[in-house]
């Protein structure tokens, strides 16, 4: 599903966060990147998503070569992917629900299509309950759920998660890998950057450690 | 075909909540627009309600033939024959006895004209060309006038040219206006679309990564840019009613002192649509211009 070979990323300044990366992962497989800070998983990610454009080598993603895409095909591209953020990135001008069917709205849904996925997403959730609550007010772990909700209500075939769990207490964080272990569990690819070295083992799958732009994979 | 009906519902609804949720923000947009559409629509408005004026006068230009005191009768005849062509709409024959008679009628000369020894007048055709245009008024007069038996011709179009002359250069003073507020208008709305995209940067960039194209981020920009152009319409035409209200009373009075019962004539249907749609059209440029070059930098940034 998704290939890097001989992947490069330099960023303007010349300050190279990935160098040559080999790496292949499967449809359905579920991967963790861990290592230090700055050791490029956030790019991986991002360059997964079309977000940054590779400097050198071939990355595709479902058959299609990212490096080369055009800019106008981004956006489908994009459609098929879930991103879950640190930060979450929800917009605070409206509720919860409104969140979650933006990605549909986009898409071009129908509405009451788009509100009748949106509650079996927010129910997956556990924020059902919360649908009509503004997101401002919602704790750092429900913010969370509420960013993967927005990711899932596509349907997305790869999820791609960035430090997920990064601001969350341990019980919090227990309940989004599990989350996770069931989206695996229905044949979701999931590629996840954690420091989180307990989930890591709660979970299995693959576990690719990053030191400054290089893959090194461990067992 | 059916999502992208849904899209522009959807632009459209959250372009008109934008506008409802900040009415004082569009309120000022929508007057400085009004103000601007103002100006060029009311000289305009002058203008036509001038030229109507004009037209109700007798504009027509028509040539004076005077006939030679020795012309002979097949001269007139053959005259007679020429002022039934096709390029003539009328042509009428004052003799010279009528012409006297209604000279002491209508200017009170009795007196005068019965003291003189004979009939001074020459006999004349007052002829209307079916082509009003300068050139083919001149042509015809000097055409008419080389005609043997014809003494003389006048050409009596000069103040009605001058005034068709005035408003052709008022006409265009009204074009140039209407460019100028354009491109002020397409400012304007930019200008207030700029800041629009920068209060949502946020969603813009959430929007694209999560797989919007920039057409559905540039849509309801659009709409907000054309719907406060047509507000900007909607106003000015507020504006030029009151002006309208203001005069019709002093217009009325100063055409009575003529005689007159000239009055102002609002704009016209299609004006109307005029009005509205041509700022509709500019907000929708200045939006799209502005939404545009924003975009670039919302890319740049993230």
């Amino acid at each position: 599903m998704i290939q890097f070979s001989q992947v490069t990323k330099r960023y303007p300044g010349g300050h190279e966060a990935l160098s040559g990366v080999d790496l292949t992962i499967e449809k359905g497989e579920l991967v963790f990147l861990t290592g230090h800070s700055g050791a490029g998983k956030s790019t991986l990610l991002k360059l997964i998503a079309a977000i940054e454009r590779p400097t050198g080598g071939v990355l595709t993603v479902s058959g299609q070569n990212v490096g080369r895409l055009p800019r106008r095909a981004l956006p489908y591209l994009r459609r098929n992917v879930g991103l879950v953020f640190q930060d979450h990135k929800l917009l605070f001008d409206r509720n919860v629900i409104e969140n979650v069917v933006l990605p549909l709205d986009i898409a071009g849904f129908e509405r009451r299509e788009s509100f009748k996925r949106a509650r079996a997403v927010l129910d997956k959730v556990g924020l059902l309950n919360r649908e009509k609550a503004n997101p401002i007010s919602l704790s750092g772990g429900e913010q969370q759920r509420l960013c993967i909700a927005r990711a899932l209500v596509s349907r997305p075939a790869l999820l791609l998660a960035d430090e997920p769990t990064g601001n969350l207490d341990a019980g919090y964080a227990a309940d989004i890998m599990a989350m996770f272990r069931e989206f695996h569990r229905v044949g979701t690819t999931l590629v996840i950057a954690t420091h989180d070295d307990r989930a890591i083992t709660a979970m299995g799958g693959r576990v690719l450690q990053l030191d400054h732009g290089r893959v090194e994979a461990r067992a | 075909m059916r999502a992208w009906l849904r899209h522009q519902k959807a632009a459209l609804r959250g372009a008109l909540a934008r506008l409802a949720g900040q009415p004082f923000a569009g309120l000022l947009t929508a007057v400085a627009m009004g103000v601007a559409i103002s100006l060029p629509a009311g000289l305009y408005l002058a203008l036509d309600n001038l030229g109507r004026l004009a037209g109700g006068l007798p504009a027509q230009p028509e040539i004076s033939l005077f006939i030679a005191d020795d012309a002979s009768a097949a001269q007139k005849t053959a005259l007679a024959a020429r002022l039934r062509q096709a390029d003539i709409a009328r042509a009428r024959h004052v003799d010279k006895d009528t012409a006297l008679a209604e000279l002491s009628a209508a200017q009170d000369l009795a007196d005068v004209t019965a003291g003189l020894p004979g009939n001074p007048l020459p006999d004349a055709w007052i002829v209307q060309p079916r082509d009003a245009s300068r050139a083919a008024l001149t042509r015809l007069a000097d055409e008419l006038g080389a005609l043997p038996g014809v003494a003389e011709t006048h050409l009596d179009s000069q103040w009605a040219e001058r005034l068709a002359a005035a408003l052709d250069l008022g006409r265009m003073g009204v074009w140039l206006l209407a460019a100028l507020f354009a491109i002020a208008l397409v400012a304007i709305s930019g200008n207030a679309i700029r800041a629009q995209v920068l209060a949502r940067r946020d969603e813009i960039q959430v929007s694209r990564l999560i797989g919007a194209t920039d057409r559905y981020i540039r849509r309801p920009f659009l709409y907000l840019g054309a719907l406060q152009g047509f507000f900007g319409g909607l106003a000015s035409i507020g504006v030029l009613a009151g002006a309208g209200g203001l005069l019709q009373e002093p217009v009325a009075h100063l055409a009575g002192l003529y005689g007159s019962t000239f009055h102002l004539a609002p704009l016209a249907p299609p004006e109307w649509a005029a009005v509205l749609g041509l700022p509709a059209l500019f907000g929708w440029l200045g939006a799209w211009l502005s939404v545009s070059r924003a975009l670039g930098q919302v890319e740049a940034t993230h």
